[in-house]
């Protein structure tokens, strides 16, 4: 067969779905009618209202938004999807005819091969498969454009381990509620509502004031833990029964967060409420249809475990709840959250498991008040699934001649608490930044004087540990230590800001690799194994960079993306610049969970190497803009905090 | 050059050249200026995107062995209205150009002769706005063929895409383009706006790179507020 003249861009069509099933020669004749156009950043090429589109756009380079105007707002969009290379847009609009629903902007320079109408019909004509794909992509936009509002990076990220867009991001509690409601007033007798529930077959019911304000539920475990055990007769009314006080969550809310909130109070219910007005009940069984197992129940579980023993039976299924949920998909936030949740809860129930076997033993209650310290990205609540332990203890000052004895008290509880926290899949800090370490479980007043002495004389040494203790957060804590900590910390920066510059010179020293992927990208064929480092060279330098900031302008947060809007708050960095980092922030963060993830699948242990081939060109591209984000903080912190002159 | 002053010496060629027995395609390149509205938007009018492969750079000496446009209509370059022929250059091909565009001497033997060719082009072309990089070079070849043929040059419109850079990059890149002649060459420009791999070094390959830098350099002459036809010609019509 004669070589055809555009072989290169009958094999790029050819590579994009659905069109991978065509043959050469209808290939050929696809791409003779095709047409080459360009369109410069910024520039409407599907207006909203305006007539359907008569192409189908295939992107060559560049992106385009796909959005909607927001109702909210006066001018503003509400962003739907984002197509890189290789995607199409348009083919909806053809199909459907009429105003077009979305607009369509180029996001930057792009380049697009164009299909004529007449010729997509005809193709769609003979392949009623090509039509099907394009007709269900409009079921996925419109979900989309459900979401859209605050998920707009789940369905950009994640290699093949991570679902994009997930049922549990995706649903709004609206969509899986029970509604209406079953509800009873406070007086209703008990008899009453174990009729109405047998009749309507539900597990619960809400308990309102007249008015419909909720303020409590009854449900089938109520009968069997409460009314069984303790109810003289059925005449009781309801209100001495229920469970109360409720936790309400609003119609709109994410499935995601209704999951979070069961979890963080241990319930299995949430009354949906609208303006104080119950619309509708959420049960963990409601979500238990997304996410094929019970997050909650585990929770409970780790609840109710009495030994240490329990607890590390237990650990396998909380592996697979999370690994689970995080193989669902969602925002990068929401996940981090989850796994800090369910670590938090673990190493919880192991102070308390542990505070009760010392005393068992005969060494007693803690001797004192004392903070449970969680470090690094634990303290930042940035954990993907286990990672090292980082922990310190904090107790109330002591007068001297006890301190030794009560010293000891709290090393031998770390010791055992850490013992604990390895069994359950924790390994130990190889830097030894743990409770244990006699060093970090001192009192109040000898943290005070650590914190003020390694601001005082920064050293490469004490910058590495402020970059791990900065980041403190309680897990347990039985005073308000950690904010007189955080004070002390203020007062000291403020006497030396030399710590923060050098500070700032210590989170330069990790830089994006932006030459390593404009070498990849002209090395699209690539014998090259090289790997990225997305910890190093995508995470840390932000985190690195927040921290930095977020200590000079004394805010108290220790989460990156937190600290990122606390700090755009104040006017140091452009919104835009913190918009952007958190983003590359969520989608390294992303890429990192499901990189972790397939390793855990293939039996491997996850470390945070990425082969960029494994990329498809958006995540590249995404990757490639992050970097480039990385690098205006980073200008910003040279700037700002004048490193250049510290060399 | 002007619009006005092209269409001066069209009309000098009209009255010198019209006969009768001149070949359709060449009578019907002297009427290449009709309808020409300088005032409309320059994306309006049809284009060719033109690449030459020759024996070598020396115009005086070398030859072409291949011959490779694609139109530009609405500022879409259209794949399916291409121009390719081989061109039996008549004499040998120097090693350093085969290298070049790996045409060798048995590939062309059986081409046909760079007249033939021509006039094919001519009647692809038709009335539609020739745009090339280093147009003069291009350009030269061509009206060769035109005067011994018909006797007068091509009559259409040429645009450079070079010159179109360096008025329209250039003030906006102190230090790419226009500085150095090398950052102007088809590849550098093609690199520098992330232009797809062209179809290996073919003239056909190198027409559609021209098409889109061209179409780039069209969409950036509309944002500076001077997409007419004349705002084009003042910018990059060859004299």
């Amino acid at each position: 067969m004669e070589e055809f003249h555009w072989q290169r861009i009958l094999e790029f069509i050819k590579a994009t779905v659905p069109f991978d099933g065509l043959g050469q020669d209808e290939l050929r004749q696809l791409v003779s009618q095709m047409e080459v156009a360009y369109f410069p950043r910024g520039q409407v090429i599907i207006s909203r209202g305006g007539p359907a589109s008569s192409f189908l756009y295939f992107i060559q380079s560049g992106s385009a938004k796909v959005t909607l105007p927001d109702p909210a707002a006066e001018g503003g969009e509400i962003l739907v999807d984002v197509r890189g290379e290789g995607d199409a847009f348009g083919a909806l609009s053809m199909l459907q005819g009429g105003p077009a629903i979305f607009s369509v902007t180029a996001r930057e320079d792009l380049i697009c091969y164009l299909l004529p109408e007449a010729a997509f019909r005809e193709l769609a004509a003979r392949h009623p498969d090509i039509e099907r794909y394009y007709r269900s992509s409009l079921a996925r936009n419109l979900q989309a454009m459900r979401d859209s509002a605050q998920c707009q990076l789940p369905h950009m990220a994640g290699l093949e381990g991570v679902s994009l867009g997930a049922a549990l991001v995706r649903s709004r509690v609206r969509e899986l509620m029970s509604a209406p409601p079953v509800v009873c007033l406070p007086a209703t007798p008990l008899r009453a509502a174990a009729r109405i529930m047998t009749q309507r077959r539900v597990g619960s019911m809400v308990v309102a004031e007249e008015g419909a304000r909720p303020i409590g539920v009854l449900s089938d475990t109520d009968f069997r833990v409460k009314v069984m055990l303790n109810a003289k007769s059925l005449d009781e009314p309801v209100v001495e029964y229920m469970t109360s006080p409720i936790h309400t969550i609003a119609p709109d809310a994410y499935a995601f967060e209704a999951l979070l909130e069961m979890s963080r109070h241990g319930v299995h219910h949430l009354v949906v409420t609208d303006h104080e007005r119950v619309v509708g009940v959420l049960s963990d069984r409601d979500l238990q249809a997304l996410t094929g197992g019970s997050p909650v129940g585990v929770v409970r579980a780790i609840d109710q475990v009495t030994s240490v023993d329990e607890l590390v039976r237990l650990h396998p299924s909380i592996d697979r709840v999370l690994e689970m949920l995080l193989r669902m998909g969602g925002a990068a936030r929401e996940m981090l959250a989850l796994v800090t949740e369910f670590n938090d809860r673990v190493t919880l129930k192991l102070l308390e498991l542990t505070e009760q076997e010392m005393e068992d033993q005969g060494r007693g209650r803690p001797p004192l008040p004392y903070c449970w310290m969680a470090l690094g990205s634990e303290g930042r609540r940035e954990q993907t699934l286990r990672s090292d332990q980082d922990n310190a203890l904090i107790f109330t000052n002591a007068p001297a001649q006890r301190e030794m004895r009560i010293k000891d008290w709290f090393l031998a509880f770390a010791g055992r608490v850490v013992e604990g926290l390895v069994r359950c899949g924790f390994p130990r800090c190889e830097g030894g930044v743990m409770a244990v370490n006699p060093q970090w479980c001192q009192s109040e007043a000898a943290w005070h004087k650590t914190f003020l002495a390694w601001v005082l004389k920064p050293s490469p040494q004490t910058l590495r540990l402020g970059s791990i203790f900065f980041d403190f957060r309680a897990i347990y804590s039985e005073a308000d230590f950690l904010e007189n900590l955080a004070l002390h910390l203020k007062e000291a920066i403020e006497t030396n800001r030399l710590f923060l510059r050098y500070l700032a010179a210590n989170a330069l020293y990790n830089r994006p690799s932006l030459g390593f992927l404009r070498q990849f990208v002209v090395e699209k064929g690539g014998q090259h194994a090289n790997q990225l480092n997305l910890k190093l060279s995508g995470l840390t330098p932000i985190v690195d960079g927040a921290r930095v900031m977020a200590l000079d302008l004394g805010i108290a947060a220790t989460n990156t993306l937190e600290r990122l809007e606390q700090i755009a708050a104040q006017g140091i960095i452009k919104t835009g610049l913190a918009e952007d980092l958190m983003e590359a922030f969520s989608f390294i963060t992303l890429l990192r969970i499901s990189l972790h993830l397939e390793a855990r699948a293939a039996g491997e242990v996850p470390d945070n190497f990425l082969d960029p081939e494994r990329l498809n060109n958006f995540q590249r591209k995404m990757l490639k803009e992050g970097f480039h984000v990385i690098t205006d903080l980073q200008t910003l912190l040279e700037q700002r905090y004048q490193t250049r002159l510290l060399m | 050059m002007s619009l006005v002053k092209a269409r001066l010496r069209n009309l000098i060629a009209r009255q010198r050249f019209a006969r009768r027995g001149l070949h359709p395609f060449a009578q019907a390149n002297l009427h290449a200026l009709e309808g020409l509205d300088p005032e409309r938007p320059a994306a309006d009018f049809r284009y060719v995107a033109l690449d030459l492969e020759t024996t070598g750079l020396d115009p005086q000496q070398d030859r072409v062995v291949s011959v490779g446009a694609v139109r530009v209509v609405q500022g879409r370059v259209r794949l399916g209205e291409v121009f390719s022929e081989l061109v039996n250059p008549g004499r040998d091909i120097p090693a350093e150009a085969v290298k070049v565009h790996g045409i060798t001497p048995d590939k062309i033997a059986s081409a046909p002769h760079g007249a033939l060719v021509f006039e094919d082009f001519l009647g692809f072309l038709g009335r539609d706005i020739l745009v090339a990089h280093y147009a003069r070079f291009d350009l030269h070849f061509i009206n060769r063929v035109m005067n011994q043929r018909y006797g007068f040059p091509l009559q259409n419109l040429v645009i450079d895409t070079v010159l179109m850079c360096q008025a329209l990059v250039l003030p906006s890149d102190p230090y790419g383009i226009g500085r150095h002649q090398q950052a102007c060459r088809l590849e550098s420009l093609a690199g520098r706006f992330g232009l797809p791999q062209p179809e290996r070094h073919t003239a056909l390959g190198d027409a559609l790179t021209t098409a889109m830098i061209f179409q780039r350099m069209l969409a950036r002459l509309a944002e500076k507020g001077g997409g007419r036809l004349k705002d084009l010609l003042r910018v990059a019509m060859l004299k």
